[in-house]
């Protein structure tokens, strides 16, 4: 049974790639706007083995890890201070959601204008985006927690700290994952987007520049790149922090 | 004996969106140290609220609140309390949540240990040490709630309903040992109820509240409790305290709401 388990996850995506080879053979579709599966494999192995695609892929990691590094130091403090503030939070709750509806591009005009057509820019938007839904989880997460729990420390003696500590952290922890591995979500597209603009590198960047040449090889490796990366990140580091974070207490919590 | 708790001319208001609501009426009272004060009223009459202003967690809208002799000022170690509502921390096992005050007061570990151990023996939690409150029914959890009070060894323990959700067999065995205990380490002890026998059996004194906005309709002295606390078979034919718990049975009634 264990051994089917990857089958079974990959069944959908061979069958995706039939059909594209099907369209591409049976519809006899030019290799100006579809290659054959195999011409994007070849790509594949170019970019590999001359380290483009290495190259590439580890400007936009880095970007994201340096991003979601920053947002969680500066975003899980900020949520705390909001949550833990009544008045901040009504006052706040509503300017994070107008926030959340301008997207991270929606900032790209201004960010070049700002920074120029720098990784200043990207890694400006991409922060942006992965802030807000981290604020948000973690106020959240803060104002679920009964303050109860908060009252019967105190009468025992705990200070704020340790109030933080023993109360607030973990009781916020859950929501504080969930944030995360939604603001990484967003995040990972933002920063897509923003290299295609920017122009300094990142799998965004060797997709629009395969674009000027129409490699079209070129860009199906990058798109195939970008979605995999994503689904690696986010089931491989994120989930399995979200798991066993909601194992040991957010089903405790119930 | 001194007056541990003086509560006097206290009344308060919670601010609202729709302007304040009157919790209680004006309230006076005070309990003497190692005195067992148990306070009955129908919902909604303001016991929380007394109570929370006596364990500093608001301040009255009126009058004042003075323990051993200093105003109230916020919460504080000196005064213990136990919930209406569970406030054990899911994220803590029973030994840790039992031991938490006593942690924040930076007692060594083995000394912590050995309470625990004292108290999870006395609150029949033996064998569930290292469990997670969810893996414990409610009667258990509410047992660790009062362990923990109970552990970092407040003079003043204030109690909302602790055994509300206890089922009745065991509410017996944590009445009898409660009253055991706090007579042993002269507690004083402030202790809210929905049940008069419960009021009756375990108090010195025991205080009926109006409805809402509550004061204080009566107050009646219990005969000394005994050393060894009193027990369920002696309460039940004892010609005294069934006629307190008559009186006390009468003067609820009145206040249905
Ligand atoms: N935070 C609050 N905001 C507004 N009103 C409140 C608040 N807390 C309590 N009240 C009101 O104050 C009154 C007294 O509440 P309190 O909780 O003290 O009652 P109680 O006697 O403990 O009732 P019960 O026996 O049901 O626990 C109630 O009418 C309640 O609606
Ligand atoms: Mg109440």
């Amino acid at each position: 049974m264990k051994l089917l388990a990857p089958l079974r996850v990959l069944m959908p995506f061979a069958v995706l790639v039939a059909i594209w080879w099907g369209i591409k053979s049976g519809a006899q579709v030019p290799d100006k706007l579809l290659v054959a599966p195999p011409a994007v494999w070849a790509s594949f192995v170019y970019l590999v083995t001359h380290g483009i695609l290495a190259e590439y892929a580890s400007a936009s990691l880095r970007m994201i890890g340096l991003a979601a590094m920053i947002s969680f130091v500066i975003g899980v403090p900020l949520g705390f201070a909001v949550g833990t503030n009544r008045y901040a939070a009504r006052a706040l709750e509503g300017t994070l959601r107008f926030l959340q509806g301008i997207s991270g591009i929606a900032w790209l005009p201004l960010a070049i204008l700002w920074f120029g057509f720098s990784n200043t820019t990207t890694l400006t938007i991409v922060i942006y985006t992965l802030i807000v839904p981290i604020v948000f989880n973690t106020m959240t997460g803060v104002r679920a927690i009964p303050e109860n729990y908060v009252l019967a420390l105190q009468s025992l003696g705990a200070g704020r700290l340790r109030i933080v500590r023993d109360v607030y952290l973990p009781g916020a922890l859950p929501s504080i994952v969930v944030g995360m591995r939604l603001g990484m979500g967003y995040g990972w597209r933002a920063l897509i987007a923003s290299e295609m603009l920017v122009r300094q590198g990142g799998l965004g960047d060797l997709i629009f520049s395969a674009r000027t040449f129409s490699q079209i090889d070129r860009i199906m490796v990058g798109m195939v790149v970008i979605g995999t990366l994503y689904i690696i990140v986010d089931r491989l580091l994120v989930q399995p922090i979200e798991t066993m974070t909601i194992a040991r207490w957010g089903i405790l919590r119930r | 004996m001194a007056e541990k708790i003086e509560v006097s001319g206290f009344r308060h208001f919670f601010q609202t969106e729709g302007g304040p609501v009157q919790a209680t009426g004006t309230i006076d009272l005070s309990i003497r140290a190692g005195e067992f004060v148990t306070l009955v009223g129908p919902s909604g009459c303001g016991k929380t609220t007394l109570l929370k202003a006596i364990a500093g967690f608001i301040t009255p809208s009126e009058g004042s609140i003075v323990c051993d002799g200093k105003p109230v000022k916020g919460p504080g170690r000196d005064r213990g309390v136990v919930f209406q509502e569970l406030a054990i921390l899911p994220w803590r096992t029973v030994r840790r949540n039992i031991a938490h005050g006593l942690e924040i007061a930076r007692v060594p570990r083995v000394q912590r240990d050995a309470t625990v151990t004292r108290l999870v023996g006395l609150m029949g939690l033996v064998g569930f040490e290292d469990r997670y409150p969810h893996e414990l029914s409610g009667g258990m959890r509410q047992r660790v709630a009062v362990a923990r009070t109970w552990a970092a060894d407040p003079e003043i323990i204030l109690m909302d309903e602790p055994f509300a959700a206890v089922d009745a067999m065991t509410r017996l065995t944590l009445q009898e040992e409660l009253g055991r205990l706090c007579v042993a380490t002269r507690k004083t002890v402030f202790f809210i109820t929905h049940s008069v026998e419960e009021a009756v059996f375990l108090a010195d004194r025991v205080l009926v509240m109006t409805k809402r906005p509550g004061t204080i309709k009566a107050v009646l002295d219990v005969p000394r409790r005994e050393a060894g606390g009193r027990d369920w078979d002696s309460f039940t034919s004892d010609p005294v305290m069934q006629k307190i718990a008559g009186e006390v049975m009468h003067l609820v009634h009145a206040e249905r709401v």
